[in-house]
């Protein structure tokens, strides 16, 4: 599977990501306010926060983007953004619109970071090919993203993202845009894989329904980012109605939204 | 290259579906290729030949006179696709350049813009005591004249990148060789079909006079020679076949553009 001579698995006992005491300025506007947390190996974390609260600056330092003003911004031991390169095929995104690149059919979309990544050939087309059937797109594999519904066109940029196995994978708002059958869906195919794969997740939202079902953590922010509240659903929080609505509340009183 | 010479476009390549256009304009331009050429016929007849030749002395010089040298017509359609192919990858990397290592990019701009404002004369004055080699000659003026078009236009095309496409790119984190071959080079190629859609009816002007002042073979030549002996129907036709070459050179950029560029939605414009 590593065909790849310039990635070395990354072995170490820290967490997938580690947020410590991070500050983000821009000019005079606070993004991200002393905020700490992390995410363990094989998670799935959530990020809940108002609009402006500053969560895809959180991912933008994750992604190493950027640097933080002030704090420490470790994935899987590196510093994201200094060590840039080397976590190459350890962390994909999959953005808040779809991204796909116009003269590239669906399959050739989802390709691009196997081929970044240097795979073969044989087997950028195959794992491509195998991605685009998970999400339900055998069949649109050679249409352009003109030719593909909104729905189509975000499934082919998760294709994308998954099609490289990352070790963590940071979602923004990517189902926000889909109705709500068709988001529903597609989390539930998501989340399938990344439990069935053991993979890493910090996925934002501002869905609280979407967060209690699909993460083991939910971490609630204020504006500028830093920690509200955080929660842990458990199973019955999903399954039993009263808790889930229970839960629901808690997680709307932090935010501040009526319920 | 005088700034009124040519209009160029560098808007975002067009992605309107023209066919419905070119129809009518078909029609429009039949009547006034009809209608000029009625007017030659009146204006012959009341001035001399050697001011106002009719048509159909413009047409027998045409087939009799003119098509035979196709060796001379070849030799300026060589001269123009070699210089034409040379602006645009000297351009393009030009283009990128500045579009990708911004400590370069204020030098090589100061370097175009000081280029584009040298009129075209000046080059081919400078040409001709330059160089002896007359096609060294064409391929020079033709060079300096054309590479700006090609830089600038690629450069806008660089600066008119969605951020969004970059960082989706780069969050695979790829050398910048990668960036380049996935996501810049692929985006310009619109670019540079609009800037040769558009450049290629001055190029063609441009070799043309360049032939006139810098060579003896080619149709600037054969036009000069024309004029020498006064034969004012041999202008004509060498000028209506320079007006054919250039709506098919035209055309012909335009398929290929269409070919390439099919991943592009057609829009109707009503
Ligand atoms: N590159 C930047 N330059 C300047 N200000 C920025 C930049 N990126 C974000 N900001 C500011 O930081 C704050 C947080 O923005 P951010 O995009 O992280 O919010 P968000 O939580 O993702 O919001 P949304 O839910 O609407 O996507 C905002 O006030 C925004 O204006
Ligand atoms: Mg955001």
């Amino acid at each position: 599977m590593n065909m790849h001579a310039d990635f070395s698995p990354v072995e170490t006992q820290e967490p997938a990501i580690l947020i410590d005491q991070v500050n983000k300025q821009f000019g005079a506007v606070t993004a991200i306010e002393n905020l700490s947390f992390h995410v363990n190996r094989g998670e799935i974390v959530s990020f809940l926060g108002r609009t402006g609260a500053g969560k895809s600056t959180a991912l933008n330092l994750i992604m190493g983007n950027m640097s933080p003003t002030s704090g420490r911004v470790r994935v899987m031991g590196m510093d994201p953004n200094k060590d840039f390169r080397k976590l190459r095929r350890t962390i994909s995104v999959g953005f808040q619109t779809d991204r796909l690149l116009p003269w590239r059919t669906a399959i050739e979309n989802v390709e691009l970071g196997l081929q970044i990544l240097h795979y073969h050939k044989a087997e950028i087309r195959e794992k491509a090919r195998e991605w685009l059937a998970r999400v339900n797109l055998a069949d649109a594999a050679d249409l352009y993203p003109h030719e593909l519904s909104g729905g189509m066109r975000q499934r082919v940029s998760l294709a994308r993202a998954l099609a490289i196995d990352p070790e963590i994978l940071l979602l923004d708002e990517c189902f926000s845009q889909l109705d709500h059958v068709t988001s529903q869906t597609l989390r539930s195919d998501v989340s399938a894989v990344i439990r069935e794969y053991r993979k890493t997740c910090l996925f934002i939202t501002h869905r609280i329904d979407d967060a209690i079902e699909m993460a083991d953590r939910i971490l609630v922010l204020g504006a500028p980012a830093r920690l509200l509240l955080e929660v842990s659903p458990t199973p019955e929080d999903r399954t039993d109605r009263d808790k889930f609505q229970l839960l629901h509340d808690k997680i709307a009183d932090a935010l501040g939204v009526d319920s | 290259m005088s700034s009124n010479d040519t209009t160029m476009t560098r808007t975002t390549a067009s992605v309107f579906n023209f066919s419905s256009l070119i129809k009518r304009d078909r029609f429009a331009g039949l009547i006034v290729i009809l209608l000029i050429i009625a007017a030659l016929q009146v204006a012959s007849l009341f001035a001399p030949d050697y001011i106002a030749p009719p048509p159909l002395l413009i047409a027998e010089k045409l087939w009799t006179q003119i098509l035979p040298l196709w060796d001379e017509i070849l030799v300026t359609l060589i001269r123009l696709l070699v210089a034409l192919v040379f602006a645009m990858v000297v351009g393009t990397v030009l283009g990128v350049v500045m579009g990708m290592l911004p400590g370069l990019r204020p030098y090589i701009r100061s370097l175009v813009v000081i280029d584009t404002g040298i009129p075209a004369l000046s080059w081919m004055l400078i040409a001709v005591f330059w160089f002896k080699e007359p096609e060294i000659r064409i391929f020079f003026i033709m060079s300096v004249i054309l590479i700006p078009f090609y830089a600038l236009n690629v450069f806008d095309g660089i600066r008119a990148l969605p951020k969004e496409w970059l960082e989706m790119c780069e969050s695979f984190r790829p050398s910048r060789w990668q960036v380049l071959r996935y996501l810049i080079l692929p985006h310009i190629v619109a670019y540079v079909f609009t800037t040769t859609r558009s450049v290629i009816g001055y190029a063609t002007r441009m070799v043309i006079f360049a032939e006139l002042i810098a060579s003896a073979v080619g149709i600037g030549a054969q036009m000069g020679l024309a004029q020498a002996n006064f034969d004012i129907a041999a202008v004509f036709a060498w000028t209506l076949l320079l007006v054919v070459l250039n709506i098919l050179s035209q055309s012909l950029v335009a398929v290929l553009e269409k070919r390439v560029l099919s991943y592009r939605p057609e829009v109707e414009v009503r």
